[in-house]
């Protein structure tokens, strides 16, 4: 005798292919505990940026003049904890070099061999440019460009110069005013160039700009579920609104009037004075995306902007559903 | 909340993986542009063969070149057939060739004279002149932004009309080597100037970073004073950062900082990490 085991609640639900569907609704609680999940991955997201963020160059740019002295310009996110920051330069014969750091201004700095002490006392962002002569070679008429690299930089060649040889495998190309600019992996990158004296036949011709799918597929993906997100939250606010009315009038008297704060801060940059007014005209506070958006600046030149303010003791920064809410200060007058 | 917490997931998940997949994305940016180099290569390399040698062209150089060539065919042929880890192997074996070939090309052709001496010596110096001139350019820059000491004065006039004489002395054939000296001197005291007055801008900020850091380094001296340091390293450091404290109140940051720096050599023979929480 044989006993027949069927799934009682979907007993009529099964098709003429036998696929059995079995209700799932409490696996996912009683196997995973969803918060435990949340919070796992929260950790991991923050974690990454921050593991590619202090002392890894966001941008590296070279250019490599007729005489093979090679131009470098980068951008660096430093430990604003720190006093100074130690960076590896490509070599030892170093001319014209500049730091600047988040305010623009020059900051102090002290050339060891093939590494510069910089002292950043607080500066989030240093940006870097000097001449190096250290990365070009020449034999005969040969030129050979060589860098270890520790990120990702663009190669800009001299004009009239011609690729011969190569060690690895170009990210991209493009021709930026007659000139071949390549977009290299981090490593160990060597290239041979001549400069040309006969004219190429075939010249290289700017690649085309074709449409990757992929790329749109990914960033519409992204667009929709913000959408969804922001949808979500207009919703919890609008329930949650006339309860938080009340709270909200008091603390936006205290606010100090814009004059007072300017006087208050003689010394703010006048862009920083426009975000200080379009803060004050929101009722004293404003999502940091809303400044970008309202001054269209870049994520981290706003980020620079409103740590700038926060160190002035002019806003402070809250976060509100995982984003920065920037706040104007009320017990500014007291500090001073 | 279990779709706020689902939706959340999502997010998460879709934020950690979409920076690889961007990454790869990035890394197969138009292959194309492969065969564009190794062709473009391939022409040079012939264009320099038939210079030196005409037709008379060594054996060994002949092989790598057959090489090379047979290496772009193949590269090509991979790009049409949408092969690309074997089209990024032609590309390697090709460019790998041409290198050898122009490396040894270079080496026997190192004797050829292409220009007088003077002319080379004109045009290092000249080079050397549109380097400085985008260094006093980008100073400039930087000292208009905040309207310091070295805007206002006539530092910036004078380097350009020292660049504008530099150039006419090499246009002559005249020597500029004093001139270049005196642009170089009057360029250091330009960044001095701006040094000093973004220093004096910033002092406030500055000074109230060193009170938080010289605080905070004053209390681990403390809390290691009992865990059998040397005294003598403890009351140096202690003096250090009395001299900082007072060379603050005194509004003298650079001050301070020299004095910091010696500071922090003191402090890593205790032992101590240097940053501010």
């Amino acid at each position: 005798m044989t006993s027949l085991i069927e799934p009682t609640q979907l007993k009529h639900s099964l098709g003429d292919d036998g696929i059995l569907f079995v209700r799932n609704d409490s696996i996912f609680d009683t196997m995973v505990k969803t918060p435990l999940l949340v919070a796992s991955m929260i950790i991991v997201a923050a974690l990454l940026p921050i593991q590619s963020s202090f002392s890894s160059p966001r941008d590296l740019d070279l250019i490599i003049y007729p005489d093979g002295t090679t131009h470098v310009t980068t951008e660096i996110e430093v430990d604003p904890f720190l006093t100074d920051y130690e960076l590896n330069l490509f070599g030892s014969t170093i001319d014209n070099l500049v730091v600047i750091g988040d305010n623009e201004f020059l900051l102090d700095t002290n050339i060891i061999d093939d590494s510069v002490l910089i002292q950043t006392f607080g500066t989030t962002v240093i940006s870097i440019e000097y001449d190096i002569h250290d990365l070009v070679s020449k034999q005969g008429k040969l030129w050979t460009f060589y860098l270890d690299s520790p990120s990702d930089f663009k190669l800009l060649l001299p004009q009239n110069s011609a690729i011969v040889g190569m060690t690895n495998l170009p990210i991209n190309m493009e021709i930026v005013n007659d000139q071949n600019q390549l977009t290299l992996s981090s490593g160990k990158t060597e290239i041979d160039y001549f400069f040309s004296t006969n004219t190429i036949t075939n010249p290289i011709v700017e690649p085309k700009n074709e449409i990757d799918y992929f790329s749109y597929l990914i960033i519409g993906g992204i667009i929709v579920i913000v959408l969804i997100g922001i949808t979500i939250f207009v919703r919890n606010k609008q329930k949650n609104l006339n309860s938080v009315e009340h709270i909200e009038i008091p603390i936006k008297n205290n606010i100090l009037n814009l004059e007072t704060i300017f006087k208050l801060k003689p010394d703010l940059r006048e862009d920083d004075k426009e975000l200080v007014k379009f803060i004050f005209n929101n009722d004293g506070e404003a999502l940091e995306s809303e400044l970008r958006k309202k001054f269209l600046q870049p994520r981290t030149t706003m980020w620079r902007a409103v740590k700038r303010l926060e160190r002035e003791g002019v806003i402070e920064i809250e976060k509100k559903d995982l984003q920065n809410l920037v706040k104007l200060r009320k017990n500014m007058e007291e500090e001073q | 909340m279990k779709k706020l917490a689902l939706f959340t997931i999502i997010v998460l998940v879709f934020g950690t993986i979409s920076p690889s997949l961007a990454n790869n994305a990035y890394a197969q940016t138009d292959p194309n542009i492969l065969l564009r180099i190794a062709i473009q290569a391939d022409k040079q390399v012939v264009n320099q063969l038939n210079n030196i040698y005409s037709n008379q062209v060594p054996k060994n150089i002949e092989i790598l070149y057959d090489e090379g060539h047979t290496a772009v065919n193949s590269l090509d042929e991979s790009l049409s057939n949408n092969d690309i880890e074997k089209a990024k192997r032609d590309f390697l074996l090709a460019m790998n060739s041409f290198m050898q070939i122009s490396r040894i090309i270079s080496q026997s052709s190192e004797n050829v004279v292409v220009k007088t001496t003077l002319d080379i010596s004109n045009q290092k110096i000249s080079n050397e002149l549109d380097r400085l001139e985008k260094y006093v350019e980008k100073l400039e820059s930087i000292s208009k932004k905040h309207n310091d000491v070295a805007q206002n004065s006539d530092k910036f006039p004078t380097a350009y009309s020292l660049i504008k004489e530099i150039r006419n002395q090499i246009s002559t054939g005249e020597n500029p080597s004093e001139n270049i000296n005196e642009l170089k001197i009057l360029v250091d005291s330009i960044k001095n100037d701006m040094r000093k007055s973004a220093a004096e801008k910033q002092s406030t900020a500055i000074k109230r970073f060193f009170e938080r850091l010289i605080d905070q380094i004053d209390q681990k001296v403390i809390q290691v004073k009992d865990s059998g340091v040397d005294q003598t390293e403890i009351d140096k450091a202690k003096g250090l950062i009395l001299e900082i404290r007072e060379l603050l109140s005194k509004n003298q940051i650079n001050s301070a900082k020299i004095v910091y720096s010696e500071l922090k050599v003191v402090l890593k023979n205790i032992g101590i990490s240097v940053r501010i929480t």
